[in-house]
């Protein structure tokens, strides 16, 4: 059980505030990832829930438990390093039974941990190893191990994958989805990787710059962002935005004439367009915005045509990968479909 | 080499043998002063070692005599064990205090305590003063009457731990060692505080994940791995110690007084290799012979227990 909450938090760093009022709920057996630009303050609210720094302002309770004198180690709560942070001098087996030990288990209940542990994680054959003996999947395989063993309420796994190759990290993506699975604890899981976040989260954290800009399940986020800032980090290819002068239910972007979207929300004249491939089609001619052919890229599964739009702005336009031959130069256009379109206030940045 | 025989030898060999000249130009000066003022003198005491000395004129081959006397004749016997035990209370002690402390320290520093950048610079700075200097200041401190560790222990009404702390056996060495430690520990702490700073700051918190005991994380984390560090200290200071002459030379004078209590080899083979105004007596063979024993002794111990160290280093 753990139920973790956080009021207000706040982190200075001497002048700089790297935090700046966390508001977040998060509930038993969710895994919930933190996902932002590099420095957005990902690692450093992590570090405060595991007790490493001690905040600047706020509460966090676990269970409704005030948290801000219990130190890390009487927090229920175990850490994967992106560095893994496995103690060198100590073997695998000895990394693994260090905090239990420490923890006043007895041996027979140590064993019996480190077996499971070690089943679960393929780690049998390097129980004896010494850290420097293992490569970067099995030192990640370890750490994760190590934290298994504590049996904490909260897991916490800061871009542990980011020390992997490509080809591993998939692996060990679906490795994590399965431990959280099987044990059904408490995880968070911290990653500057959208598609990481995507695939993993049961709900997902957006940061930046020190707050909060959404708190959804990946598709709550894929599919109604709440601004600007979301719906451009959600979601690969990015979605392009682009500015349009409205009259009615009539969009023009400057250059590249006007097109009718019924059912658009209520707004000013000015709108910001929320622009994903998946909403437009290319036409050679007819419906659709005019733009300038600039390059295609095929993909196999996905084709992706690039456009420019008369006031400059560069959109992508997913087209079926075997009608992709068809457009391969001059002007073009790019047809929305309404009810796939993302509407923004210009000015606040806000979803309409 | 098929090169033609009326064609100079120019080609690889010739540039080998340009090597090897340049080669033995830049080895031979070194070795040739190496040998002069390091080997040729260990080597001769060596040799000294085995002859009746009369003064610094040499008489007859005499074998392992002059070792046997310096061991376990009267009374030079007394004197050397006495001497040595005194040796190992040094090392003994500075172990524990001055590397001890030293650890503290660079701990303190390495966790940014109290003003560590003063005290960084601070705790150094005896290191490079000259021994000569600190032997002299500290004499001044220790004066029973004058001296400020005595006028502050009244200053705070500790009257009943006033005394000649240089000028009793009961006080002397531990004097000394206590002033040896305050010059040197800032060695030992350099040292450990870069074996500290070495740690990768996620080791420490992942171990912080787990324990909360400032001693477990010490003993079972921090300690581990700065082991390497301690290999060059602990070595240093066993050969400091049993090498140790300036710092009782200048405190305590030839004699070691009071009385002996800081009576220590290096000081012991001075006197009897070059003799004093109150003894008068000089005997350049048993001074070699005690010189032989110190240096074999030090050198053996210390190979060995680096040896050691270095394979737990390894095991790391
Ligand atoms: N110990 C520190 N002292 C000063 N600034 C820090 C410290 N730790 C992090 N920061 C700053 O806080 C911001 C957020 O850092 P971090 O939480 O590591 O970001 P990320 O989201 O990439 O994990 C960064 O701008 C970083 O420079
Ligand atoms: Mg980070």
């Amino acid at each position: 059980m753990a139920k973790l909450s956080l009021k207000g938090i706040r982190k200075q760093f001497g002048n700089t505030e790297v935090l700046r009022g966390i508001d977040l709920e998060i509930g038993d057996r969710e895994l919930v990832v933190f996902v932002g630009p590099s420095g957005c303050g990902k690692s450093t609210l992590l570090r405060l829930i595991a007790g490493l720094d001690p905040t600047s302002g706020g509460t966090f309770t676990i269970d409704g438990r005030e948290m801000t004198h219990v130190p890390p180690s009487k927090r229920g709560i175990a850490m994967v390093f992106q560095s893994y942070a496995l103690y060198p001098h100590m073997s695998v087996r000895e990394n693994m039974t260090f905090g239990v030990k420490l923890m006043g288990l007895p041996a027979d209940e140590i064993e019996a941990r480190i077996n499971e542990a070690a089943a679960m994680l393929r780690l049998e054959p390097l129980l004896d190893r010494k850290p420097r003996e293992l490569s970067g999947g099995q030192r990640q395989r370890v750490a994760i191990g190590r934290a298994l063993v504590r049996k904490p309420d909260v897991f916490l796994l800061d871009e542990p994958l980011s020390n992997l190759d490509a080809a591993l990290r998939s692996d060990v993506r679906l490795e994590i989805a399965k431990l959280h699975e099987e044990i059904g604890g408490t995880m968070i899981y911290v990653t500057h990787d959208q598609v990481e976040a995507m695939t993993l989260a049961t709900r997902i954290v957006v940061m930046n710059g020190g707050a909060v800009e959404q708190v959804g399940t990946p598709r709550e986020l894929f599919e109604t962002p709440r601004n600007t800032f979301v719906a451009t980090f959600i979601g690969s290819p990015r979605m392009t935005l682009v500015k349009a002068t409205r009259s009615g239910d009539s969009f023009e972007i400057a250059g590249s004439g006007a097109v009718t979207l019924p059912g658009a929300p209520d707004s000013g004249a000015e709108v910001t367009l929320g622009l994903r491939p998946d909403a437009l089609t290319v036409t050679p001619d007819g419906e659709g915005y005019a733009a300038d052919f600039v390059y295609s890229e095929y993909l196999g599964n996905d084709a992706y045509v690039y456009a420019r739009l008369g006031d400059g702005t560069l959109v992508s336009a997913r087209v079926d990968p075997a009608s992709d031959k068809q457009v391969t130069g001059g002007k073009i256009r790019v047809a929305p479909r309404a009810d796939a379109l993302h509407f923004f206030d210009p000015d606040s940045g806000l979803r309409l | 080499m098929t090169a033609t025989p009326d064609t100079p030898a120019k080609g690889p060999r010739g540039w080998i043998t340009g090597r090897g000249a340049w080669i033995t130009f830049l080895l031979v000066p070194p070795l040739v002063v190496m040998t002069l003022f390091v080997i040729y003198p260990i080597v001769s005491a060596l040799a000294y070692a085995f002859y009746d000395w009369n003064g610094l004129r040499r008489e007859g081959f005499v074998g392992f005599e002059n070792f046997r006397i310096i061991l376990f004749e009267e009374p030079f016997a007394s004197t050397t064990w006495q001497a040595f035990k005194h040796n190992i209370i040094v090392f003994a002690s500075l172990m524990i205090v001055q590397n001890g402390v030293g650890f503290i320290l660079a701990y303190c520093l390495w966790r940014d305590l109290w003003g560590a950048r003063f005290h960084r610079v601070a705790v150094f700075l005896p290191v490079v003063l000259s021994t000569v200097i600190i032997g002299y200041l500290w004499k001044l401190f220790f004066h029973p009457i004058f001296g400020v560790v005595n006028q502050s222990l009244k200053a705070v009404g500790l009257d009943s731990l006033v005394q000649p702390w240089l000028g009793q056996s009961e006080t002397a060495l531990a004097a000394l060692i206590f002033v040896n430690a305050w010059a040197w520990v800032g060695f030992p702490t350099l040292v450990f505080l870069a074996g500290l700073q070495r740690i990768p700051s996620e080791l420490i918190d992942a171990a912080r994940m787990e324990t909360d005991s400032e001693w477990h994380l010490i003993r079972k984390i921090v300690w581990p791995l700065i082991a390497p560090s301690t290999t060059v200290v602990f070595i240093l200071l066993f050969i400091g110690s049993f090498n140790w002459f300036e710092l009782p030379y200048i405190m305590a004078g030839l004699d070691g007084s009071p009385f002996g209590s800081t009576d220590v080899l290096g000081l012991f083979f001075y006197r009897t290799a070059f003799g004093n105004q109150s003894a008068g007596v000089q005997d350049f063979g048993l001074g070699s012979a005690l010189a032989v024993i110190m240096f074999l002794f030090i050198a053996i111990v210390a190979t060995f227990w680096t040896l050691h160290l270095r394979k737990k280093e390894l095991d790391l």
